[in-house]
């Protein structure tokens, strides 16, 4: 561990954090939904200032989803992924915007590929998908093949090409 | 006079990809800017959770298009750092060369791809010629000229064959031979000087809130380079500098890439001399066929300094032989949307393609 990074334990013991260590200079630490905000505010005081992504894990299985922050120390490179998990079947969770202003963008996204509502941001626009009329496509229970056998399901061809091609080859007579 | 809505893209010379902004202009001048993503978003982070581990290796590749390596070298350090594998030394020189290599390829089109938008052609053709040198070592390599699949976890594909490596050697020589000729061309031309110097300046403070990485920041004057701050495969056992600006406007970071293609030939030309021979290269990530192949559970997030900036993957695993989730951290995700929104607006509509091109906005990367 990181001289950061033994600092950011020490500095994160009243919040209850749950530590794994991943390698040397990476380690995730786990945190309540309540006490997400407040550490990644202390987190960037002390040198994790760098946002280097937010992103989701869909765990169906335990019903819920588990967001990621991932934060980068441009000090010592230190990395600590800061994970919360939040109910999936009502997924709201508070944005982050105010701390980093990028955010706002790694929250769009994931609201439109996982469908968790960031209360504080309002631009919930779709990016990048466009007239998506199903469930978000990133949650583990969406079937990308099941959509598209729906939404554009095979063309029934009226005419035998094949044979008319064989025909013309003069294959066949036809 | 009134607001007109303007369109960049979706396709556009300057570009890299499909990519398009509405620009809202009052005279020359942009006054309001969205991005619009999503042209090239083919769904990578769903199909991957729908692959076997290996056979992703076919589809990472194209997430990013001007610089593939990055995104197998990524992966593979995921995967490696879950299942605490060790890669065989002489693999992780290879991948090293292999990645500075990709890092030239990517430098040299970018030079190019300034010299469309400013009308200085020849930095186009030169860039395009020189990087096809470096094309023909993957060619060697990998048997594959743009798209390699050739980093995998648990090393490299295959050895390196001391004829590659006297090729690499040359073609680095012929490289170095030609890098007076670009300074004096195409960094001392007017056109560029007058078009590139003092305009489209990002400033620290911008850039740190962004979260700007790579030549960005580094054109503010610091020296935010991962591979020294966290050096990852062997970058701490070779010496090589990080070229810093203090102007921060497009011209530094153009000339940036350039002054790193010299770096660059240095870590190559260190990692051919310090690399060991052997023949192994390669270690399974668990028994059995390939297909078969699991990973244990866990997740990690692994990044590199890639051409344009901070490139990661975080990759989790359940244990079983599909990924359970893979994102994708697009180096110029923060730049490409947040930046395009807040910092174009100001800039003139002959320079907002020079934004994208010196800020390095990839649309690939950032559809997904």
């Amino acid at each position: 561990m990181t001289n950061s990074m033994s600092k950011a334990v020490e500095v994160l013991k009243s919040f209850n954090p749950f530590v794994e260590e991943i390698d040397d200079r990476e380690i995730k630490i786990s945190l309540s939904n309540d006490k997400v905000i407040s550490a990644l505010d202390v987190l960037k005081s002390i040198g994790f200032s760098h946002l280097s992504l937010i992103t989701c894990v869909d765990w169906i299985d335990d019903n819920q989803f588990e967001l990621v922050y991932i934060l980068f120390n441009w000090e010592d490179g230190g990395k600590i992924l800061v994970s919360t998990r939040i109910d999936r079947s009502n997924p709201k969770f508070i944005t982050v915007k105010e701390l980093w202003p990028v955010a706002r963008f790694y929250e769009r996204e994931i609201h439109e590929f996982f469908g968790i509502e960031f209360e504080g941001n309002d631009d919930m626009r779709p990016l990048f998908l466009e007239l998506w009329d199903e469930k978000p496509p990133m949650r583990k229970d969406f079937d990308p093949s099941k959509y598209s056998k729906e939404k554009f399901p095979d063309r029934k061809y009226e005419k035998d090409v094949i044979k008319e091609a064989k025909i013309f080859r003069g294959e066949i007579n036809g | 006079m009134g607001e007109v809505k303007l369109f960049f893209g979706p396709n556009h010379p300057g570009m890299h990809g499909n990519f398009s902004v509405h620009m809202y202009v009052e005279g020359d001048v942009v006054k309001r800017a969205r991005p619009l993503p999503g042209f090239l978003h083919r769904g990578f982070e769903k199909l991957m959770e729908r692959r076997y581990w290996l056979s992703n290796l076919a589809l990472i590749p194209r997430i990013c298009v001007p610089e593939p390596d990055i995104n197998e070298a990524c992966y593979a350090m995921g995967i490696e750092k879950i299942a605490k594998l060790d890669v065989p030394e002489r693999a992780q020189w290879i991948r090293m060369i292999v990645l500075e290599l990709a890092r030239m390829a990517n430098h040299l089109s970018a030079i190019g791809g300034v010299g469309g938008p400013i009308g200085l052609y020849t930095a186009s053709h030169w860039g395009t010629a020189d990087r096809d040198r470096i094309l023909d070592i993957f060619e060697a390599l990998t048997g594959a000229r743009v798209y390699h699949m050739y980093i995998i976890p648990g090393g490299v594909r295959k050895n390196m064959t001391p004829q590659i490596e006297e090729m690499i050697w040359k073609v680095m020589d012929y490289i170095e031979s030609r890098l007076d000729d670009y300074e004096n061309l195409i960094f001392k031309n007017r056109i560029l000087h007058s078009r590139l110097k003092g305009r489209l300046i990002l400033t620290r403070e911008q850039a740190l809130e962004m979260g700007v990485t790579g030549v960005g920041i580094r054109a503010t004057g610091v020296e935010y380079d991962i591979r020294k701050v966290d050096p990852y495969l062997f970058y701490d056992k070779v010496e090589f500098e990080v070229p810093t600006a203090t102007d921060a406007d497009a011209f530094s970071r153009v000339y940036l890439k350039f002054k790193e293609l010299s770096q660059s030939i240095r870590i190559i030309r260190q990692a051919l001399e310090k690399m060991p021979q052997s023949d192994k290269v390669n270690v399974p990530i668990s028994k059995g066929s390939a297909l078969r192949h699991v990973v244990p559970k866990g997740m990690a997030y692994a990044h590199i300094e890639s051409a344009r900036g901070e490139f990661g993957f975080f990759v989790v695993s359940d244990g079983k032989n599909k990924p359970y989730r893979v994102a994708v951290r697009g180096a110029s995700y923060p730049q490409g949307l947040y930046g395009i929104e807040k910092y174009l607006p100001g800039t003139r509509i002959e320079d907002v393609a020079l934004w994208l091109a010196t800020m390095d906005v990839c649309a690939p990367e950032i559809d997904r």
